[in-house]
């Protein structure tokens, strides 16, 4: 389309400006807004035209090619979902002993009962949707509570770079680490495997295939910190002997966290099926919600619109007092988000291809 | 600070959802996957493949099995370039956290890409039908050609706008099934649908299109046991591995919001990527005029043409 010619923009926004619009010709913008142009941006010449980059693979019509490997001679070769999950997020290839460690921790991984990934799967499937709606809904059940591999890794990481640098010890380190954080949903430490040897036997199998490393070995300094201050018994679960694992073997935290969500999303592929094969669909307004659960104000009757400013209070704050106060009560509304604070990061500025498409 | 509620023995461990299950349970001892301790199906050397059979078939598949569904999974994961991989990398320019762009990345399968269930009830129904009617494998097979290309309705498993004239994943998954000597009554059923399928665009003077990955996979994920949404499910889920690498890629390397001006290449959503073909620009009616203008709207219609 392009933009619309001169003759043609200059006669829409004169008339525009004799009917006026609202605010938009106030003085106070810091624009004509009389004065703008209509249509879509001509095509940009002066830089290379868009393309999809990748690092990772590429195709044409005759191969897929991921990190250099054509997919099809990885198959033939033998290679398998396994190898290629390295090739993707390593390009490279993996020694016969980090295969079957990964092959371990994977089908540790796929299923954990009827857990958060599971039970959303399950209440997609009841709405009748497609399978792999209720597959990608049971990965985004994957946060920084539930299968927090991205802060725990990241964490993991940090001090174990924090004890290279400030040459300290990993015991020295993973105390830090643990008096810093606490006993957190990201430690890696918890009271969830006391009873199941499960996670101490994934460590032992790394050992034994020697593809145990430093965050392992940090890993086993973290139970003992946490164990140190702990007033009830602690010990590693799944997260942290999974996360370590996985790290060893050369994931970054966010590699681990999306490839083990990904692996349970199989098993929340079966919660599906069987959802579907034995139970009801849900329809809209079905489910009640006992009054008995329900801890908001009391029934009230609605006023009548025509005394709406009679009952009606403002949230405008004149003074920062003002503001906190309010802020304060409203964190005693549960649901109207005042207690949660949190900071959620612009990486916006720092990221960027500048070596790729110059013309 | 020592958070003992959320890190200590006091936690909640009832179930999210309270459900019969067949599949799994999970105690404070074990997590048992369809009676298999999960820990001991690992420590005593099973793969992942394995875990398969026993997570969709509650059992343990031959070596051969193993084999192809090994083959099938691998050569499916990665694809570069598709609807689930663009998927997770435009989700990802908004930078959400890494599993939201593998859920919309997966989500990406429906009718069109990867439908793996829908080749799967094609083949079931037809089979059935076979049976039913007495005719053979090769008959029925005809049979679908005939009533899909008469319909004009595309057959399933049969074409890829990519890959022209020959998924290179295709025709190898199905010599990989014969070679493993897995060819049982889909592998015939999908070869005689090809063949039925060829001829009669052959005959139609219409140009050659291949067999594609799901008609080769989703055959051979059929023929060792799997149903078709659980064959839908291993293809899809496994490509969410590609898809979640070329998130990652995009958000550690790439630009976010994929619309700056200062990368040298003209970015994802660069204003100047819009091409708009709708309505031409016009006078916001005043609510003064509102009434008679939406009423003479509607009765010229012209609108319609617009609406979707």
């Amino acid at each position: 389309m392009g933009y619309l010619d001169q003759e043609k923009t200059d006669a829409l926004n004169n008339l525009k400006k004799e009917r006026g619009i609202g605010n938009l010709g106030s003085e106070k913008n810091p624009f004509d807004y009389y004065a703008r142009e209509y249509g879509t941006m001509p095509k940009d010449t002066k830089r290379a035209p868009f393309q999809w980059v990748s690092e990772v693979s590429y195709k044409n019509v005759h191969r897929i090619v991921a990190r250099g490997y054509d997919t099809t001679e990885l198959m033939e070769e033998g290679y398998g979902v396994i190898e290629v999950l390295f090739v993707d997020y390593q390009a490279r290839i993996p020694t016969i002993e980090e295969e079957k460690m990964l092959n371990y921790v994977m089908i540790m991984m796929l299923e954990d009962g009827l857990s958060a990934p599971a039970a959303i799967s399950r209440i997609v499937a009841k709405s009748k949707t497609f399978l792999t709606q209720a597959c990608g809904a049971s990965i985004m059940a994957f946060g920084h509570a539930y299968g927090a591999y991205s802060s725990f890794g990241n964490r993991l990481e940090t001090y174990i770079k924090r004890a290279e640098q400030e040459n300290f010890t990993l015991g020295k380190a993973a105390e830090l680490l643990v008096r810093e954080n606490g006993i957190d949903e990201a430690l890696g430490v918890s009271s969830l495997m006391l009873n199941d040897p499960a996670a101490k036997r994934m460590i032992a199998r790394a050992e034994k295939l020697e593809v145990a490393g430093v965050n392992i070995k940090f890993m086993k300094e973290v139970v003992k910190a946490a164990q140190a201050v702990s007033s009830d018994p602690v010990d590693i679960d799944m997260l942290g002997a999974t996360g370590a694992v996985m790290q060893d073997l050369g994931f970054t935290p966010e590699a681990t966290w999306a490839i083990l969500a990904i692996t349970r999303s199989f098993g929340a592929g079966a919660h599906y099926i069987e959802e579907v094969e034995r139970g009801e669909l849900s329809k809209l307004g079905q489910q009640l919600s006992p009054k008995t659960d329900y801890d908001g104000p009391p029934d009230r009757s609605v006023p009548p619109l025509k005394d709406r400013e009679k009952h009606a209070q403002s949230a405008v704050c004149k003074t920062p007092d003002e503001w906190k106060q309010r802020f304060e009560k409203m964190k005693g509304v549960m649901g109207s988000g005042f207690s949660i604070v949190e900071e959620i990061k612009d990486p916006s500025k720092k990221s960027g291809i500048k070596k790729v498409g110059k013309l | 600070m020592i958070n003992e509620n959320n890190g200590g023995t006091r936690m909640d461990r009832e179930p999210t959802l309270s459900r019969k299950t067949s599949i799994s349970y999970k105690t404070e001892e074990q997590t048992v996957m369809r009676g298999y301790n999960l820990s001991d199906l690992a420590e005593e050397g099973y793969s992942f493949y394995d875990a398969m059979f026993v997570l969709f078939q509650s059992r343990i598949p031959t070596e051969k099995e193993e084999k192809m569904l090994k083959y099938e999974m691998g050569v499916f994961l990665e694809h570069s370039m598709s609807p689930s991989a663009v998927g997770a990398i435009g989700v990802s320019a908004g930078r959400p956290n890494l599993p939201v762009c593998v859920a919309a990345a997966v989500s990406t399968f429906g009718g069109v890409h990867g439908p793996g269930a829908a080749h799967g009830y094609m083949l079931n129904k037809y089979l059935e039908r076979g049976v039913k009617e007495g005719k053979t494998v090769d008959e029925i097979a005809k049979t679908l050609v005939d009533e899909y290309m008469d319909a004009g309705k595309p057959v399933m498993g049969m074409g890829q706008p990519q890959h022209i004239d020959s998924d290179p994943r295709a025709e190898p998954i199905h010599l990989k099934q014969e070679e493993l000597e897995l060819q049982g009554v889909y592998l015939e059923f999908q070869r005689a649908l090809e063949k039925y399928f060829h001829a009669r665009r052959e005959a139609d003077g219409r140009s050659y299109v291949g067999v594609n990955v799901v008609g080769s996979g989703n055959t051979a994920l059929m023929e060792i046991g799997f149903s078709p949404n659980a064959g839908w499910c291993i293809g899809s889920v496994a490509r969410g591995f590609s898809c979640a690498a070329h998130a990652l890629y995009n958000m550690k390397k790439g630009r976010a919001w994929g619309a700056s001006r200062n990368e040298p290449m003209v970015q994802m959503i660069d204003l100047s990527m819009i091409k708009y073909v709708g309505p031409e620009d016009r006078i916001v009616p005043k609510q003064a005029e509102r009434q008679e203008y939406a009423r003479k709207q509607k009765e010229e219609g012209e609108y319609k043409q617009w609406v979707i």
